[in-house]
């Protein structure tokens, strides 16, 4: 199971969209649009040194740079996962050789014996094993992940070597591997993180990793920047920059500013709304990028209206989604017909099998007569207002509440917005009493590895079963049975053909109610190049093979 | 000297009476679980330990006593978002808010002072000029001259940094060139027509026209008589504006991206992060009363008179 980021707000740390980097390698893409975009999942790689590289983290400072307990772009630079994540959204080895399934139920890990942590000792087993027991914590927002692993600690995830990792599972899981790809499976020194105790990843604490670059006692200044350096001696090769400084810049036209006027070097995630002051004559160029992230709303309550899946699908069909992506993100998506985008499954094994069944699903069409006939067939009480929230202080997500507002006006649906500050915001996920009142929320994710299974599970299977943001009590047996089948699987096809399967259930059920897929948008200084610039951002190093042109 | 005394007390119970007044508001601000928890979804231990560690649970006088014999302590709690002492948090921070204050205060002693005493001994066309200038300064927002400063000086003329605030001496004073002018424009405006109508008050006064027509020369008379018993009314403003732009600095600084006090409130309070938003309240209190008590001071070194009416703070 994949962690989602779900809390969005101009301050909240976990946010939206994503970049990259990695291998150079340019794909290109048009979307049918109001304009063509070309997109660039990785620039190519830096050719000269750089001293000092100022860079600005969007979504804000994070509380901590703990992989375990927190999804941002400055771990990927700094922790390494287990599997390294392509621009392309592939998996190819990384710190482990090989990583695969040896039965259905024990998946071995091969390490390289040449990976050093920032201090000079040697990456060792018993430092892997402490790393992805991390994640076998509850509170680690990879749980989800590792959920299907044997939980007693001394039988579960095991050294069987020097250089080896046995992972025994209770039943098969098809999408373990891909979550080796993802922050999940950071390597941490052990001895180091378990001194640090509950300050790792605090700027008191610090971190061990074995990532390109480095974050040194006293780096990080706490409400002012990170500074981070290169780690000369990484295993696949040394950075170019030696200095890489991560600033905190929320406010959107600062940015800009900043950006295009040559302050700050580069960013990633940059706010759509300012394509034409990044398209216009700057310091830098706009890279646009593909990406797993999409807007979307659901319902937040098990009783009412929103719970109705015809209530939904009638907002669904009153929403002009071409209008939608010229106001929101600037032309800057595409229409994305379910929760699960397609470049989350294309560089798969059994990618044909999942575009098949992405493309026998129904397009988002706008047809207010048939949306109003399923308002009144639903049976259900209009008259009382539904509450939507949103994050304050996101303009996207304002002008998504109106959009939804007023497409439910044209169907007789009246619809309350509730703007919600940041921390009550991120509160709605975890405690059920802040959901009290709330009908609808609306919110930006993404899916930082590939896979298809996990982020629909949190929305359509039993709570006890992986749902935690299953409020609506959706309950589908079909649609369980074939997402349980789907992850248990032990070839690719069988797990795509019963993910198909439950899909074609669960999409029109319109668990959430999918706005716009975006892309992602970073903007770099001409004089540097080699980010990475889709989605796998979040889960690789993206700066390793940034540098001057 | 008991005029120190009696300022010091009143210093210190002002205070008290504020950190009560900010420690209950900021509790009435809602949960700070989420900001506490850090982005992870948190398990109902975590939650029940968090509670636990910050006392959250506890009643809100038995942690405003917990909270204020450690402050007596110079222990001012620890960020709920970066979990570090908040002391090293701010210190830095207030540095650079204070550069910046520093720098608008320049600015609004040399153009504001210096317009009023033009507007009040130029003659009509300057005092006009002046006039008209003045409304037009004190009708533009602050983040609006923010705004055009960016756009003309940084953007198109590229002559300042939009961004940060800069190294060294040289650096830091050309990043904070625009911030501070941004900051300065409706001060200078307000402190213009404060000078100008102290001036021409005292310029009508009976002991000047006695002044003028016992010879003395013009100019004396305007150093020794006139501006001399407009400068308490004068400083005392100022005291005031000078606190103000502590606070008001923050839009500044959101709008140039300068890490100072200001950006981090904003920051702070977005984020609950409750014990930031104390000290930097608290802070910002300090800073009021203090600068009152050395405006009216300073009125009273000036002109001994003026103590008696000297109530503020």
């Amino acid at each position: 199971m994949k962690r989602t980021a779900l809390t969005v707000g101009a301050l909240a740390c976990v946010a939206a969209l994503t970049l990259t980097a990695c291998a150079p390698r340019d794909g290109s893409a048009t979307n049918g649009g109001a304009k063509d975009i070309t997109l660039v999942d990785s620039q190519p790689a830096g050719t000269k040194a750089v001293d000092e590289v100022d860079w600005a983290i969007v979504e804000g400072e994070p509380a901590t740079l703990d992989p375990a307990s927190s999804a941002n772009l400055i771990i990927p630079n700094l922790c390494d996962n287990l599997l390294s994540l392509q621009p392309d959204f592939s998996i190819k080895p990384g710190i482990a050789t090989s990583a695969e399934f040896v039965n259905p139920t024990t998946f071995v890990i091969k390490l390289r014996d040449d990976v050093k942590f920032w201090d000079g000792k040697p990456v060792t087993a018993d430092d892997v094993v402490y790393s992805l027991q991390q994640s076998m914590n509850p509170a680690s927002q990879w749980y989800g992940a590792f959920a299907l692993v044997v939980p007693d600690p001394a039988r579960g995830i095991v050294a069987t070597g020097p250089h080896e990792v046995t992972v025994h599972f209770v039943a098969p899981d098809s999408t373990f591997r891909d979550a080796l790809a993802g922050q999940g499976s950071a390597v941490m020194e052990k001895a180091f993180s378990q001194a640090a105790g509950q300050a790792l990843g605090t700027a008191d604490g610090g971190l061990m990793c074995t990532g390109p670059y480095e974050l040194a006692k006293g780096g990080w200044k706490p409400g002012s920047e990170i500074v981070t350096t290169a780690n000369p001696d990484y295993w696949n090769g040394a950075p170019l920059v030696k200095r890489l400084t991560y600033t905190f810049v929320s406010d959107g036209s600062t940015l800009t500013t900043a950006l295009t006027q040559g302050d700050i070097d580069g960013a990633i995630n940059v706010a759509p709304s300012s394509l034409a002051a990044f398209q216009g004559d700057g310091a830098g160029t706009l890279t646009v990028g593909h990406s797993t992230a999409s807007y979307s709303f659901g319902p937040a309550t098990a009783t009412g209206a929103a719970a109705n899946p015809e209530i939904r699908q009638a907002l669904s069909l009153a929403i002009d989604r071409t209008q939608y992506l010229k106001t929101v993100v600037n032309g800057l998506g595409y229409a994305q017909k379910t929760i699960v985008p397609e470049f989350s499954f294309q560089s798969m094994d059994a990618a044909k099998t999942y575009q098949a069944g992405y493309d026998a699903l129904a397009a988002p069409k706008v047809d207010i007569a048939k949306a109003k006939k399923l308002v009144q067939d639903s049976g259900e009480d209009v008259s009382k207002p539904l509450v939507l929230a949103v994050p304050a202080g996101s303009k996207e997500m304002q002008q998504t509440a109106a959009i939804i507002q007023s497409a439910g006006a044209s169907i007789g649906l009246h619809i309350t917005i509730d703007e919600m500050q940041a921390s009550d915001f991120g509160a709605l996920f975890y405690d059920p009493s802040k959901r009290a009142g709330i009908d609808f929320v609306a919110t930006q994710g993404y899916l930082e590895v590939p896979g298809v299974v996990g982020y629909p599970s949190l929305f359509t299977l039993p709570e006890d079963k992986g749902g935690i943001f299953n409020w609506s009590d959706y309950d589908n047996a079909d649609v369980t049975a074939h997402m349980l089948a789907a992850r248990n699987a032990t070839d690719p096809e069988t797990a795509a053909k019963e993910f198909v399967a439950a899909q074609k259930v669960f999409a029109p059920d319109m668990l959430q109610v999918t706005l716009a897929g975006t892309y992602q948008l970073t903007y770099l200084n001409k004089k540097l190049t080699g980010v990475t610039t889709s989605v796998a951002a979040y889960s690789s190093p993206w700066a390793l093979h940034l540098g001057g042109k | 000297m008991r005029t120190l005394l009696g300022r010091l007390g009143g210093l210190v119970l002002t205070l008290f009476l504020a950190s009560i007044v900010i420690f209950s508001a900021v509790l009435l601000t809602g949960d700070p679980i989420s900001a506490l928890a850090g982005g992870a979804k948190p398990t109902p231990e975590l939650i029940a330990q968090i509670r636990a560690d910050f006392h959250l649970d506890d009643p809100v006088w038995t942690r405003y006593w917990l909270w204020l014999t450690n402050a007596l302590h110079g222990d001012f709690g620890r960020s709920f978002v970066y979990k570090t002492d908040v002391v090293t948090l701010v210190a830095p921070r207030f540095a650079v808010t204070f550069q910046l204050v520093l720098l608008t205060v320049v600015f609004i002693l040399i153009f504001g002072v210096g317009s009023g005493i033009l507007a009040a001994t130029r003659g009509r066309a300057v005092d006009r000029t002046v006039s008209m200038l003045t409304s037009l300064g004190m009708a533009l927002p602050t983040f609006v001259v923010a705004i055009l400063l960016i756009w003309i000086f940084a953007k198109s003329l590229g002559w300042f940094p939009v961004y940060g605030e800069g190294d060294g001496f040289w650096g830091r004073l050309w990043h904070l060139i625009l911030p501070a002018i941004s900051l300065a424009v409706l001060f200078v405006a307000y402190i213009s027509r404060i000078t100008r109508a102290s001036l021409v008050a005292q310029l009508h006064s009976e002991h000047v026209d006695t002044a003028r027509v016992r010879g003395i020369p013009r100019e004396r008379i305007f150093r020794v008589h006139v501006f001399r018993n407009a400068s308490p009314q004068i400083l005392a403003i100022s005291g005031t504006t000078i606190a103000g732009l502590f606070a008001a600095s923050a839009i500044a600084e959101v709008a140039f991206g300068i890490g100072g006090i200001g950006s981090l409130l904003v920051e702070a309070a977005a984020r609950a992060d409750l014990p930031v938003v104390q000290i930097v309240s608290l802070l910002l209190v300090t800073i009021f009363v203090v600068l009152n008590a050395v405006a009216d001071l300073v009125s009273a070194l000036i002109d001994p008179t003026s103590v008696a009416g000297g109530s503020r703070a």
